[in-house]
């Protein structure tokens, strides 16, 4: 497979699409209605060697783990490729004694007292790179495929292919960025990207402030990430995640540290890295409480919705805790934080879905919730619990990309309309669309076999992992895998076996065992539990009202009510097979989680001793569709067929019907609490610029007025009265001069 | 050392030089005049240079009136130019005829009453005229008037 050198192709992956996006801006209005062309080939051949390299290092990795059985399943896979030095300083660092990692017999001989700070354009590849990478650019290709038709006749159609391009490029470097620097830097490009794809139609008023409060809400976040940099900076001592023969310090999450158990810091410092972490995390993928921003989001281009705000920028903040892992496992306090902001995020967001009626703001709130989901998988702190939550990640691209591009097929077939109120029946209408979009709806609402049915079930299973940490040792202690290789039968008595295993667990092995945290992440599992039934039923909700019932067309459709064109159906139909076989695909073979288990930062021994046996719970199973099924049939009451267009189900919920819709009062609270402060503080400082700087300013321009003022009266224009002047000047001058100079 | 008397005499010429040419470009308002007075000035500065330099017995202050007379040639030619220049502009060798550049809002500074003119007309006694009328050149003639 690796005809050429993985390195070369792991820099053509985001240089594709930079080269791309670059043409676009160049030869934009030359091509005018062709302007997709090389947005749309340099993503595709990025696809390629995305796909390339994510089969060469899936049979690299799964080979070993049949070799070995499973044993070998924890050796790191990565390979870095150093493009050029960015920065280099020389003394800039002087580590203190009790540097985390640093090891005592590398002091001893002779380590320099000061070290490096050297930041490279480094690249790495490793498997939750390459699992990023390939949905990035897989779900950017067919995005960028569906915009051709979207986006036809829009007078920004080469800018439009140009920012898609661009985000590809950003969203590829951050993945594959192998410093913190780099990832800060690409995090800050994806968010302009964002923001200038939500702001598109920038001359549409509600669409510009929905650009800038993405922009100042992710700057919040932003600032959580800066200063977590800084913290890492100062503890570490570097921000390589590999180790590098430039640097004495091993990289942050280096094979070297990664060995050692003591290699990262706990307490105060460590919780304070992982937590602005979790901060920057909240901020990209719209958590609580920083989730404001999403569903205002929708005011961009769908197909944009569908790219960035859907499956792939707003997944950046599950993969920056992924990548991550081994620092969050040294905390467990963060790492329980994460959990309950990401369950609690899911079940709001649902809640707030339920009562929405534009089409897009459902979706907006089910990625907020998925995304919560996935943070509740990752505050488990698990290997199953961070496999889960990629696993998720993947399943979601796939169906919120397709759920968002079947929404961005109504709405352009309905005239720009996605009031759903306004339209209904339309599966005779539009038949590609409708049946594409109930496969979506039947994969985020985890009905057995489509993707989203695999993924939920393994996030509730690490959830349930960690609520009955004692059901779960016997389930597994009683399971026949040999591939755990962990289970010590020398462990004492009284405790799991799985868990006592391995004297590198850590912290995470005592707090599985603790019974309070057992406590909370049975809360969040009930939780997520009822989340599910929740995004069943928001899901089929948008379905039936917008696909069953008498046919209902808005007048804005005009002539535009058909199925959309092949060029944008297709795309809903690859995406919908993927949606259908992809979850399937990778949960009976468990490529996936073996796959990622070989990711450096996974397979650390304090995540790597988490590692349960594959297992499909028939009782999770059965919770889970359970709760979708009764979703879907409460879904089907309300809204099925002929009741498609009323509000019926909106009455019984009263007074919180208004709590929903009004999405928990958080933009007034944020309002009054932040905004009207500011805007107050600002009014003030425009009144000190205007009346007392400008006063200051302009009392100084008045002084050479009034002294010109003053003086122009000698201006007599009489030769002799100057010469007057000039003569008494002179004498001054001279008679000063006596005085000065007198013995 | 006691400056010798022949060269307190030398500064006393340079001054009361300077001081005619001062007093002459305070009080007169013709352009030349005042321009002959500036030279007054210049020479009576020239004078104590001499002076000066007599008394230091060296020759560089001799050696400066040299080149400041030479510069003065060149310095009066243009400022006669100028002076022509503005008597064309003009038709006056009057310095307040320039007063207009004053600033606009300052009032004009009027000359004092003259006395007025004495309108008799005096009667010459004339000769008998005799012989024959010399022809007057017309150009001639032009000059007179403009002179």
């Amino acid at each position: 497979m690796f005809s050429l050198d993985p390195a070369t192709l792991l820099v053509l992956v985001p240089a594709l699409p930079l080269a791309g996006a670059i043409l676009t801006v160049a030869l934009g209005r030359l091509l005018g209605s062709k302007a997709h062309w090389p947005a749309v080939v340099s993503i595709a051949a990025a696809a390629a060697v995305a796909v390339t390299l994510l089969i060469g290092l899936g049979r690299e990795v799964l080979g070993m783990v049949h070799d070995d059985h499973g044993s070998a399943s924890a050796a790191p896979v990565e390979s870095i490729t150093t493009l050029w030095q960015w920065a280099s300083v020389p003394d800039a660092y002087v580590p203190p004694a009790d540097s985390p990692g640093i090891d005592l017999s590398a002091k001893a001989a002779g380590r320099p007292e000061s070290l490096p700070f050297s930041i490279g354009i480094d690249l790495r590849l490793d498997p939750l790179t390459a699992v990023m990478l390939a949905v990035i650019t897989c779900v950017g290709l067919l995005v960028a495929i569906y915009s051709i038709g979207y986006m036809h006749d829009d007078p920004g159609y080469p800018r439009f292919f140009a920012l898609v391009a661009a985000f590809v490029f950003s969203m590829s470097m951050l993945v594959a960025a192998s410093n913190f620097l780099l990832v800060y830097v690409f995090w800050e490009a994806v968010g302009a990207c964002s923001y200038l794809l939500i702001g598109f139609w920038f001359r549409k008023p509600t669409a510009a402030a929905a650009a800038k409060k993405a922009f100042l809400v992710n700057r919040v976040g932003d600032f959580g990430l800066a200063v977590a940099v800084f913290l890492l900076w100062m503890t570490y001592g570097t921000l390589n995640f590999h180790d590098s023969l430039t640097s004495p310090v091993p990289g942050i999450l280096g094979a070297e540290r990664l060995a050692d158990a003591s290699g990262y810091v706990a307490g105060a410092v460590g919780t304070a890295i992982c937590l602005l972490l979790l901060l920057a995390a909240c901020g990209k993928s719209a958590q609580l409480p920083l989730h404001v921003w999403l569903p205002d989001a929708m005011e961009g281009p769908t197909p944009a919705s569908a790219l960035i705000h859907a499956a792939t920028m707003v997944t950046a903040g599950v993969y920056l805790v992924a990548r991550c892992a081994p620092l969050y496992v040294a905390c467990p306090e963060a790492l329980t934080v994460v959990s309950i902001v990401g369950a609690t995020t899911a079940f709001v967001a649902a809640l707030i879905g339920t009562v929405q009626n534009d089409l897009k703001r459902v979706l907006a709130y089910s990625t907020i919730s998925q995304l919560g989901f996935m943070f509740a998988s990752l505050g488990t702190g698990t290997l199953l619990g961070f496999t889960a939550a990629i696993f998720h990640l993947v399943t979601h691209a796939f169906f919120k990309a397709l759920l968002f591009l079947g929404a961005g097929s109504v709405m352009h077939s309905m005239g720009g309309v996605i009031d759903m109120r306004r339209f209904g029946g339309l599966r005779s209408v539009m038949p590609i669309t409708a049946a594409t979009f109930l496969v979506g709806s039947l994969a985020l609402a985890g009905v057995a076999p489509f993707a989203g049915f695999f993924s939920k079930d393994e996030i509730l299973a690490s959830l349930h992992a960690r609520g009955w940490p004692d059901a779960h040792a016997e389930h597994h202690g009683s399971a026949t895998h040999d591939s755990q290789a962990h289970l010590d039968l020398d462990a004492s008595a009284g405790k799991p076996l799985w868990l006592v295993s391995d004297s590198r667990g850590g912290a995470v092995r005592e707090a599985i065992s603790d019974t309070a945290a057992a406590g909370t992440y049975r809360t969040l599992y009930w939780m997520s539990l009822f989340t599910a039934f929740l995004t069943a039923f928001y899901t089929f909700r948008a379905v039936f009202m917008t696909f069953t019932g008498p046919v209902r067309v808005p007048d804005e459709a005009g002539h535009h009510a058909h199925e959309s064109p092949p060029v944008m159906t297709w795309p809903l139909v690859i995406l919908a097979v993927a949606a259908t076989v992809s979850g399937w695909l990778l949960f009976s073979t468990h490529a996936l989680s073996n796959f990622l288990a070989a990711t450096p930062s996974l397979a650390c021994p304090a995540v790597a001793a988490t590692a349960t046996p594959h297992a499909f719970h028939i009782d999770l199973a059965i919770q889970g569709t359970l709760a979708a099924a009764m979703g879907i049939v409460l879904a089907a009451l309300g809204y099925l067929g002929r009741r498609s267009d009323g509000p019926l189900m909106d009455r019984f919920l009263g007074p919180l019907e208004t709590l929903f819709a009004h999405r928990f009062y958080v933009d007034e609270v944020y309002t009054a609490l932040i905004v009207r402060p500011l805007e107050i503080l600002a009014m003030l400082a425009a009144a000190f610029d205007r009346y007392v700087i400008d006063g200051l300013v302009s009392a100084v321009a008045g002084i050479p007025l009034a002294a010109g003022a003053a003086i122009r009266r000698l201006q007599s224009g009489l030769v002799q009265r100057y010469a007057v002047f000039g003569a008494i000047g002179t004498l001054a001058i001279v008679l000063a001069l006596a005085w000065t100079l007198r013995p | 050392m006691n400056p010798s008397p022949l060269v307190l005499d030398g500064l006393i010429v340079g001054a009361m030089l300077f001081a005619i040419g001062l007093v002459g470009i305070l009080a007169r308002r013709n352009l030349i005049v005042m321009f002959l007075s500036a030279e007054l000035m210049l020479q009576g500065v020239s004078v104590s240079l001499v002076a000066w330099s007599r008394h230091h017995g060296d020759w560089g202050g001799h050696v400066l009136v040299i080149f400041v007379l030479t510069v003065a040639a060149c310095e009066a030619a243009i400022a006669l130019v100028i002076v022509l220049q503005a008597f064309a502009r003009t038709g006056r060798l009057d310095v307040a005829a320039w007063q207009s550049l004053r600033e606009s809002n300052l009032p004009r500074v009027g000359d004092r009453e003259l006395p007025a003119n004495d309108d008799t007309v005096m009667e010459f006694p004339r000769l008998t005229p005799a012989g024959v009328e010399p022809a007057i050149d017309e150009d001639e003639l032009l000059q007179r008037e403009h002179v």
